[in-house]
């Protein structure tokens, strides 16, 4: 006889926990165990029983897996946090007796942990890192843009800073920017990193102040995580694309808030060694393909050319190392950029260098950092006033400037020299989202629309709704339907016009043959025989089509409502489900769809209005 | 510090009859002291006269003026003992000898009981002690005094009075009700003061200083000690190093040497060091990777900062977005537009809404979903169209309307050419299928329950049950040889032979042609269902109490099938074609053999309330209905289950019918519809049964919650007949 199951020894029992188990068997505090949680990316899990995997009982609670925890329980980190509950408690002990030096002994050896095997045990490879950055980057802008508060350490925030600041740096150096979008939320980034598309959310330059109802303990935990992670992802971009990590700062500079212009990127002289293993195959493919440029150059123009072309690599990555320092660049290095220039040239390249030609200085009410990181990282250069903070690249004076992005009514103004008006006539001046419109567009879009002090048209997603969804790019939905009428108007007059013709027997002909393509060929070749024109013919089957279409789907409709009832309760609740989704998306549509023909009509009748105003 | 040496030297100078000059004394300090200190050790002992209060008054931290006043005090006291006056503390007791005893005795001094007495001499009054005074309030005294009189309350006037008193005295605001004495008691400026001290949170000492020097008594400079206080020599480990110490010194050293220990090891605070790469050995994990966090949703025009106006919420939507829960709204913003950038403000959600995202990762469950993407249309089942299954009734023929009341059965002639109808009112109507013409027209004595046509075409009859009775009617315009078999077959001339167990029920038979010719009585309660064998010599009927009978035509006999029955009988059905008998109880369906007398199955269908049932002219198939709107189709071989469960009535299925000959059948309900459905029996074990639905017939109206209450096939023909509650038999033809 097989041996007897106990309860509770095996299945759903004993693959979960529920979480104040998990708390007790690995002996820590709540919040121990919240952080433990958090660091190693443990989540709870949903059972299919949750009686059965709460031993019978149906209290609310949350499940984790037993191996999770397991494996929590053997987690170095745990270790560490033991042993800090253990100097905390001789930490007050000597502060509570007055021993000062033994106090500052033991604060001096505060046992830290490292989350580097973390790192590595949830992200096995640096894709899978990349992929989940989404987060982490959100927490370290918002957190850049914090207050140092007593709970918010200042040095956290310096290092969100500089984070914030090294992400920026590598996303406009390697030109990786893809969309931008300026919500009421923030303004929303995606950059496509190693094949990866990373969004993020950076909220307006506004000082922020963590309120009450928020965890700090949790998104310091978060943040904690985050940091190493993105330290571990900046190293590794850094390195590939053959660059110094950390960037050095420059103190002064950083002093004259010159912010992200504070860092310098620095080409690794000696390039590491596996960062050489890995750039070896691309760059052997790069010089393959300039050898083979120069051999046939060489055959059209000889040595002249050869050197053009190298005159033009070097200033390419003159250009693309934009922080203004004396490039002292030697021809390895020069390889070594050309290699991953070869490389990020391969996607979208078109794009990437969309400012290229252009030179943009900032009015002093837009927000820097934003332009500043947007025109560079399509290929721009950009300058802007000292109010907005040092290393502006050039004055307003300059002659290159060719946009300035201005986010102010226009004034006219009576003083203005002769200097100032010819310059002001040979920029152009434009609203901030001129330049977001342009990169999501991935084009230069006309500067009328967005000049200064006119009412902008509407910014939209570049990110896209769901399949089906209205879409408020569709020139007036009214139009079509009025565009179709025309055109059903004019076959009918033409069908009118044919009727006493060879019209009436087409008719008739192609009214029996519609639905079968057989039958229609037939009927074609009948058709043909008789001397109908083939146009003809066509127009006509499209309305006997049209007018068979309507009546047909009724029957059609009646006959699956009643093949409903014989769908399995399973397949009729899943059906319900969908159908109610796609009515819900439905309405939602045709609600967006009704409110912009409302507009249009009232629109329309102010046109009018003021038409007929002028005309009297 | 003067006055502490004066203090101590005070005990020198007790010692020695000469008074000291203080000056010289603190001159030459350190080394009169050593000398006083040696004098007075072997004095000391046998002087009883120096007092151990000394260093308590001196601890007491007085001022310096009442300490000085303290150490004269005790000065004169030690000089002069004798004095009783100038000793309040301790009066001195006078030694005499004892009249009585003889022995000399002690006699203190007359305790003199003044404030520094323990016992207050403060002349009061009222001696009632520290009593609760309310103990007083309905009497005309408030106390005792020392000689146990009465002490009388004194004249106390009424608030005016008190509040001129307060008006008239400027001291009044300064005196105290007495509780004691029940006056009003003026305060001194002592107790004022008192007040006020207490009051501010101060000492109430008004002599107390917290702030005074303190006093060394045995420390500071001239007061060090010279001499060991013992005579034993030093210890060696005084002055030689410790070898442990050393040892454990030199482990500390060794380590360092050796790089064990780092002193003083440089804090790693840069960052430079803590990166390194991290992925650059691809070490295979052994674990599959951890299912990532679902990505947040990206943003929509809706939230853009200039979207396009259709976007903007009406005022309604705005209200209503601001009316609803957090946690219950479609979207957490409001779409808003700003006609430049430099006017959007910062989002005020942002960190609750990071928060929240933070919250979904580490608690909230992960399920890893697999999103269909499928039209929905394609879990319609594929069933072969209605029109490639005809013929099946489409239309309303005709309709035969039978007055106000509700009609509950009807039945068909076993040739279709008529139909017996009847209302609740006990009309009963035969009327012509094709025309619709009522040829004849019976009235019942009471409610009619059930009407049923026999089956067997060589007789032509049908069978009226009533409230009791049942009563056989042959219609009229028979042909004259079809009359004569009908009337020889119900009515016999020599009546069969009575069985052995004769029943309850007697038949009787009559020859008027206006009455019944055959009646069976003796029912109890009305019969609401008659049911036929095929072949038309049994029949079975129902009661409304749940009696079942069974009839045998020929033999003119009845008997009852069963004991006992657990549940009321619903229905019941001959099986067409074995002796099998279907019995449906509130739940269950039994089906029984009846020539072996035994159950052989009980079906489950799953129904709170059978409302009918058929059986498909197979025999292996059969359908039950149920008030709760639920249809089973039971495959008698392969289950006791219900092989499908349809749903699609919106209230109570009332009839079922299965068609005799074509593969239809139909069913009627209280929402006043009947719906056909193809049913195909295949003869192959392994192919399922094709129920196809065709057509829902609607025309009958619903009247009292009830819509169409049976519903029969016309024999031969693909016609279904309905009878509703409206009052009328509608036909329906293809």
């Amino acid at each position: 006889m097989a041996r007897l199951k106990q309860k509770g020894k095996a299945g759903a029992a004993k693959a979960y926990v529920t979480r104040s188990a998990a708390v007790k068997k690995l002996q820590i505090s709540l919040a121990d165990f919240r952080r433990l949680c958090i660091l190693k990316g443990i989540f709870p899990r949903e059972p299919r029983h949750r009686k059965k995997a709460n031993k019978g009982s149906s209290v609310p609670t949350t499940f984790y897996y037993a191996k999770d925890i397991a494996y929590l329980a053997h987690e170095p980190v745990l270790r560490k946090l033991r042993e800090h509950k253990a100097f905390a408690k001789k930490l007050s002990r000597a502060i509570g007796r007055g021993e000062w030096s033994t106090a500052k002994s033991l604060d001096d050896h505060k046992p830290t942990y490292r989350l580097d095997h973390i790192i590595k045990e949830r992200y096995p490879t640096f894709i899978d890192a990349v992929r989940d950055i989404d987060d982490a980057l959100c927490m370290i802008f918002l957190f850049a843009n914090l207050p140092a508060t007593s709970r918010v350490s200042t040095a956290l925030i310096d290092n969100c800073t500089r984070l914030a600041a090294e992400w920026q740096l590598y996303i406009s150096h390697s030109h990786s920017l893809r969309k931008v979008f300026l919500s009421i939320k923030g303004v929303y980034y995606q950059a496509e990193v190693m094949g990866q598309t990373v969004t993020w959310l950076v909220p307006y330059q506004f000082t922020q102040n963590v309120p009450a109802d928020v965890d700090v303990r949790v998104m310091l935990t978060f943040l904690e995580l985050y940091q190493t992670l993105l330290g571990f992802v900046f190293f590794k971009l850094y390195t590939d694309a053959g660059l110094v990590y950390p960037p050095p700062l420059d103190s002064k500079k950083d002093d004259a808030a010159a912010g992200v212009g504070a860092f310098s990127l620095q080409q690794v002289t000696e390039p590491h060694i596996s960062g050489a293993k890995r750039n070896l195959e691309p760059k052997v493919s790069a010089k393959d393909v300039r050898q083979t440029i120069k051999t046939i150059s060489s055959e059209v123009a000889g040595d002249e050319q050869t050197d053009n072309l190298a005159e033009e690599d070097e200033d390419m990555t003159a250009e693309e190392d934009f922080v203004p320092q004396p490039s002292k660049s030697n021809p390895e290095e020069a390889a070594v950029l050309s290699t991953f220039k070869s490389l990020s040239a391969q996607e979208g390249s078109a794009i990437a260098n969309l400012f290229t030609p252009y030179t943009f200085w900032l009015s002093r009410e837009t927000s820097r950092p934003l332009f500043e990181f947007v025109v560079r990282a399509f290929g721009g250069k950009i300058g802007w006033p000292a109010s907005s903070g040092s290393g502006s690249p050039f004055e307003e004076t300059d002659g290159s400037i060719t946009h300035v992005i201005i986010d102010r009514p226009f004034v006219e103004r009576s003083s203005e020299t002769q200097e100032e008006r010819e310059r002001r006539l040979q920029r152009k001046y434009i609203q901030p989202q001129w330049v977001i419109d342009c990169i999501n567009a991935g084009k230069i879009l006309l500067e009328d629309n967005y000049a200064q002090g006119k009412p902008l048209p509407p910014h939209l997603s570049p990110f896209g709704n769901y399949e089906g969804a209205y879409d408020p790019t569709a020139a007036g939905l009214g139009d079509d339907v009025q565009m179709s009428e025309e055109e059903s108007d004019e076959e009918e007059k033409e069908v009118e016009a044919d009727e006493d013709g060879p019209g009436s027997r087409l008719a008739a002909l192609v009214a029996d043959a519609t639905e079968d393509p057989d039958a229609l060929r037939v009927a074609e070749l009948t058709a043909e025989a008789a001397g109908i024109d083939h146009g003809a013919f066509e127009r006509e089957v499209k309305k006997t089509k049209k007018a068979k279409g309507k009546p047909t789907p009724v029957p059609v409709d009646t006959e699956e409502d009643m093949n409903k009832m014989l769908m399995s309760s399973k397949k009729r609740k899943l059906y319900e489900r969908m159908k109610y989704g796609q009515r819900k998306k439905d309405t939602e549509r045709t609600k967006l769809e009704q409110r912009r023909k409302e507009l249009d009509g009232v629109k329309g009748r102010r046109k009018k209005e003021s038409v007929v105003h002028s005309q009297t | 510090m003067a006055s502490v040496s004066n203090s101590r030297k005070r005990k020198a100078t007790a010692a020695a009859p000469v008074p000291k000059d203080e000056q010289q004394l603190s001159a030459s300090a350190l080394e009169m002291l050593s000398e006083d200190e040696q004098d007075e050790e072997p004095e000391s002992d046998d002087g009883d006269y120096e007092e151990f209060p000394e260093i308590d008054i001196a601890s007491d931290t007085d001022d310096e003026e009442d300490e000085d006043v303290d150490e004269e005090e005790e000065d004169y006291s030690s000089d002069a003992s004798g004095s009783d006056t100038q000793l309040p503390i301790f009066p001195k007791a006078k030694v005499v000898i004892s009249d009585i005893t003889g022995e000399p005795k002690k006699i203190y001094p007359e305790i003199e009981p003044d404030y520094d007495s323990d016992s207050s001499t403060e002349d009061d009054p009222n001696r009632v002690g520290n009593v609760p005074m309310h103990w007083y309030d309905d009497m005309p005294h408030i106390g005792y005094d020392i000689n146990g009189r009465k002490v009388l309350r004194p004249l106390v006037g009424d608030e005016l009075d008190k509040f001129l008193k307060t008006q008239e005295d400027p001291s009044a605001w300064m005196s105290a009700l007495d509780k004691n004495t029940q006056t009003e008691k003026q305060l001194s400026p002592e107790e004022l003061d008192l007040i006020r001290r207490l009051y501010q949170g101060e000492n109430p000492d008004a002599g107390y200083d917290p702030y005074e020097p303190t006093v060394e008594w045995f420390t500071g400079k001239g007061k060090e000690e010279i001499m060991p206080l013992s005579a034993a020599p030093e210890p060696k480990r005084r002055w030689i190093p410790s070898k442990w110490e050393k040892q454990k010194v030199m482990k500390i050293v060794r380590a360092i040497r050796q790089g064990r220990i780092v002193p003083s090891k440089p804090k790693t605070s840069s960052t430079e060091s803590r990166f390194y790469a991290i992925w650059s050995d691809p070490t295979p994990s052994l674990n599959p990777p951890p299912l990532p966090a679902p990505k947040p949703r990206l943003p929509t025009h809706a939230e853009s900062y200039n979207p396009p106006e259709e976007y903007l919420p009406t005022e309604e939507e705005r209200k209503e977005w601001e009316g609803t829960d957090k946690e219950d709204r479609e979207r957490d913003f409001l779409p808003q537009k700003y006609s430049a950038l430099r006017l959007v403000p910062a989002y005020d959600q942002f960190i609750q809404q990071r928060f929240g995202r933070q919250l979904d990762l580490y608690l909230a469950p992960r399920i890893q979903r697999t999103k269909l993407r499928i039209d929905p249309n394609s879990l319609i089942p594929k069933l072969p169209s209605p029109n490639s299954l005809k013929p099946f009734p489409t239309y309303k023929c005709l309709s035969f309307s039978h007055g106000a009341s509700r009609l509950r059965c009807i039945s068909a002639s076993p040739d279709g050419a008529w139909v017996i109808s009847a209302s609740e009112d006990g009309t009963i109507s035969l009327w012509e299928v094709i025309v619709g013409r009522e040829v004849k027209k019976w009235s019942a004595s009471g409610k009619v329950g059930s009407v049923s046509w026999c089956p067997n075409q060589e007789s032509y009859y049908f069978i009226v049950g009533l409230e009791g009775r049942l009563e056989f009617f042959i219609p009229p315009n028979l042909p004259p040889s079809l009359y004569t078999f009908t009337k020889k077959f119900l009515a016999p001339a020599t009546l069969p032979p009575q069985p052995a167990a004769p029943s309850p029920l007697k038949w009787t038979s009559s020859s008027d042609p206006e009455k019944p010719l055959l009646v069976i009585a003796n029912l109890s309660g009305l019969v609401k269902q008659i049911s036929w064998h095929p072949r038309g010599d049994y029949f079975a009927t129902v009661s409304s109490d749940g009696g079942v009978w069974i009839h045998q035509v020929t033999k003119r006999h009845s008997q009852s099938p069963f004991k006992k029955i657990k549940g009321t009988v619903q229905m019941v059905l001959f099986h067409p074609k074995k002796p099998n008998f279907f019995v449906a109880t509130q739940t269950y369906v039994r089906l029984y053999n009846l020539s072996e007398q035994k159950l052989i199955k009980t079906l489950m269908p799953g129904i709170k309330w059978i409302s009918s049932m058929s059986v498909h002219p197979s025999g292996e198939h059969i359908i039950v209905g149920g008030y709760d709107r639920k249809l089973c189709w039971f495959d008698l071989e392969l289950s006791d289950k219900p092989y499908k469960i349809l749903r699609y009535h919106a209230r109570a299925i009332r009839s079922l019918h299965f068609h005799p000959t074509y593969p239809l059948f139909a069913s009627s309900s209280d929402d006043g519809t009947v719906q056909i459905f193809h049913a195909r029996i295949y003869h192959d074990l392994m192919t399922d049964p094709l129920i196809v639905p065709l057509k829902i017939l609607r025309g009958h109206t619903v009247k009292d919650g009830l819509g169409v209450l049976q519903v029969e096939w016309v024999p031969r023909q693909p016609w279904l007949l309905s009878a509703g509650a409206d009052g009328k038999v509608d036909l329906w033809c293809s």
